[in-house]
């Protein structure tokens, strides 16, 4: 059921067992009773494949549980509406299909204020180029280079990122239950209990820091013990570098809160 | 809250100034004023980032410096008498954004301490940071004053 992120798609074998199957399934009357039987068993081979696109469209402020549903949804419609005959293999019809599913669910929820289409299309295109030339750079882009990939003016991308700011915010209550990171703590907490020495108002934060939830506390960690950047942090964590600004953001307004609280 | 700009365009020269003031090659100043209260902080630091974007910072960059911006003003807003006024002064270069923000204080308030954890913050979201307390002028109370300098493009630890 977890499939290694880069087995889907290029290793095409592992579905090879499915592809008579489907031949069958489309060759099939429609009333036939061995149609419902052969769904399932498409439905649930090709799992992985949905699985894997809606963690592509992980730690974007949606739950992973509703992207599932959501691109399982999308696998449904591509095994009922794919045809053999028109000569392009299951996977090339799929995983647009399953993707545009995913991506018409953000555009419908995943907004807390009301932004118009364009700049939502504008702001997931922006996302993806996002995380190709960090890849490529090894370090955050810059507008001008999210445009030259888009083929935009450096101006809309400026404004489809600060739509981006408009995107749902998790709320700190949401952020205490999500889901755990790559990063684990035992890798640097010697070292953050010697930078924690070097601050006078260690004995007020410490107890803060041991409260805050473990992903929380990781990122917190990273950035301001270890000084990686977000988007270094974003990469070792699994998460997009806008959820570690979100959390970066909400993490220290709440620990500078409550060490105000303890002046 | 009053500002002053100036072009963006590097290329003309920066020659001729509304005030005839020299200003330096083609930097783009910017001033905000404002009451010292948390209400304006988020305006302050929508600034910043949108400067920072304008100048086409990496987005790190532009968010580093918004969180340091919003922090570096709540830091301030903390030690001003509620009467206060906070200055917020930006000066961004072709690759460097320079922010000076101060506010009135009372005699005697010492700048931020430099070992608190808000202080840490700051030095690792900005490339410079510096906290010093203004010469006062006649007739005016002190001011405190605190400079971060935040890089276009953020170094990588390795």
């Amino acid at each position: 059921m977890t499939p290694s992120v880069s087995s889907v798609g290029t290793e095409q074998g592992e579905y090879a067992h499915l592809v008579p199957l489907q031949r069958r399934y489309a060759e099939l009357d429609p009333n036939d009773p061995e149609r419902p039987g052969l769904r399932e068993q498409l439905i649930n081979g090709y799992l992985p494949v949905a699985e894997h696109i809606a963690r592509r469209f992980a730690g974007r402020g949606e739950p992973l549980d509703d992207l599932m549903q959501v691109a399982t949804v999308g696998l449904i419609n591509a095994v009922d509406r794919f045809e053999p005959g028109r000569g392009s293999d299951f996977f090339s019809f799929a995983v647009p299909t399953i993707t545009g599913e995913v991506r018409r669910y953000f555009r419908d929820h995943g907004w807390s204020t009301r932004v118009p289409r364009r700049l939502k299309d504008l702001h997931i295109a922006i996302r993806s180029a996002l995380a190709e030339l960090s890849q490529q750079l090894g370090r955050a882009p810059r507008p001008s280079e999210i445009a030259d990939r888009l083929g935009l003016p450096v101006a809309e991308v400026i404004e489809g990122l600060q739509a981006g700011e408009a995107y749902r915010s998790s709320s700190l209550d949401e952020m205490l239950g999500s889901g755990e990171g790559k990063a684990t703590l035992g890798e640097f907490i010697g070292g953050l209990d010697g930078e924690l020495a070097l601050i006078d108002d260690r004995e007020a934060l410490r107890p803060l820091l041991a409260q805050l939830p473990p992903r929380e506390r990781t990122i917190i960690a990273l950035r301001f013990f270890r000084q990686l950047t977000q988007t270094q942090i974003a990469e070792q964590v699994g998460i997009s570098q806008m959820h570690v600004s979100r959390v970066l953001r909400q993490t220290l307004a709440y620990l500078h809160e409550q060490m105000a609280g303890s002046d | 809250m009053t500002y002053v700009d100036k072009d963006y365009s590097a290329s003309n020269g920066g020659a001729g100034t509304d005030d005839g003031a020299p200003q330096e090659d083609s930097a783009l100043r910017l001033e905000l004023r404002t009451a010292a209260s948390t209400v304006v902080i988020a305006t302050i630091r929508t600034v910043a980032a949108d400067l920072a974007a304008r100048a086409d910072f990496d987005l790190d960059s532009i968010d580093d410096l918004r969180m340091a911006v919003d922090d570096l003003c709540a830091m301030l807003v903390r030690i001003a008498p509620a009467d206060a006024t906070l200055r917020c002064r930006f000066t961004a270069h072709a690759e460097q954004i320079v922010v000076a923000a101060d506010v009135e204080v009372e005699d005697g308030t010492e700048p931020p301490p430099t070992r608190s954890f808000g202080w840490r913050v700051l030095e690792c979201l900005a490339d410079e940071v510096s906290a010093e307390a203004l010469p006062r002028e006649l007739g005016q109370r002190g001011r405190i004053c605190i400079t971060v300098t935040k890089n276009a493009v953020t170094a990588q630890q390795p």
